[in-house]
């Protein structure tokens, strides 16, 4: 997607972030402008396994914030849609129970984008 | 308030915090706590751009609007929030402040909505209230700087168009 992404100062990445959609974007951009240091989708959690080893099911999330130690998703999916993301979260933290992460519903996203004036459209 | 201003009192009694707030929606609430904190302490603010506001400037990182004008070195800091939310503004608060060399840094804030934290290390050490997702005016609190005078905290409820 050809989103244009300004010189992040926050980011801890190696590769240039290429973000999804315009309301990950914007997530960036206020994480960048409080300092908060963040990284984009550094890693990919395996879900499931089929009997020789393969991955399944692998889930990643779009943030991690290393100094939080926490990642973090975002979606823009309407609340009834994300069933099969918030099953993908419970697995993850059955799987990974020292993992901390946190899901922001596009409810989440309106309260940020009203607060902080953001353009999340998708 | 008479409940926070006791125990802010009780935790900081024989000292002198500095009562820091936030501008601009912490005004209504830091008057109030000040004239129930029955013990001697010093009022400052400190004003930030916030992301998406006018203020902002097309800047990419954070600025101060309004810095302290008091020297916090050796000094109790107490910041005066109206609400935390995602914790963004008052990481970087209390950060700064740390900078500074003060005795303490501790936050109170009259609303907190703490399943919304993306900053988990924060000072916070008072809470008026923890309140569920919604918008409220009044009391100091805007909307397109709208509302702040209404005396007390109203629930707003956008019609759809402003949503």
């Amino acid at each position: 997607m050809g989103l244009d992404t300004p010189a992040f100062r926050a980011f801890r990445g190696t590769e240039p972030p290429r973000f999804a959609s315009p309301a990950e974007l914007e997530c960036a951009k206020v994480l960048d402008y409080y300092g908060v240091p963040w990284e984009y989708e550094p890693r990919t959690f395996v879900l499931e396994q089929d009997e020789d080893g393969r991955v399944t099911e692998a889930f990643t999330p779009d943030f991690y914030l290393p100094e939080q130690d926490l990642y973090v998703e975002i979606t823009v999916m309407k609340q009834s849609l994300v069933t099969r993301k918030n099953r993908k979260l419970r697995k993850l933290r059955a799987r990974y129970p020292d993992v901390k992460v946190k899901l922001f519903y596009r409810r989440d996203l309106e309260r940020l984008a009203q607060h902080f004036h953001l353009d999340i459209a998708s | 308030m008479g409940e926070l201003g006791a125990e802010i009192a009780h935790d900081y009694a024989g000292r002198e915090p500095i009562l820091v707030g936030s501008l601009k929606a912490s005004l209504v609430f830091i008057a109030d706590l000040s004239r129930a904190l029955p013990i001697l302490h010093a009022i400052d603010f400190v004003e930030l751009a916030g992301y998406g506001s006018a203020q902002m400037g097309g800047h990419e990182q954070i600025r101060v609007l309004k810095d302290l004008d008091l020297d916090i070195r050796g000094r109790d800091v107490l910041i005066v929030e109206d609400v935390v939310d995602t914790g963004l503004t008052l990481n970087y608060l209390s950060r700064t402040f740390e900078l500074r060399g003060p005795a303490s840094v501790a936050a109170v804030t009259l609303l907190d909505r703490p399943y919304r934290r993306l900053v988990d290390d924060l000072p916070v050490r008072y809470v008026g209230f923890v309140v569920p997702d919604e918008l409220f005016v009044g009391y100091g609190f805007d909307i397109d700087e709208r509302y702040r005078e209404l005396p007390d905290l109203r629930l707003l409820h956008l019609s759809a168009d402003r949503r």
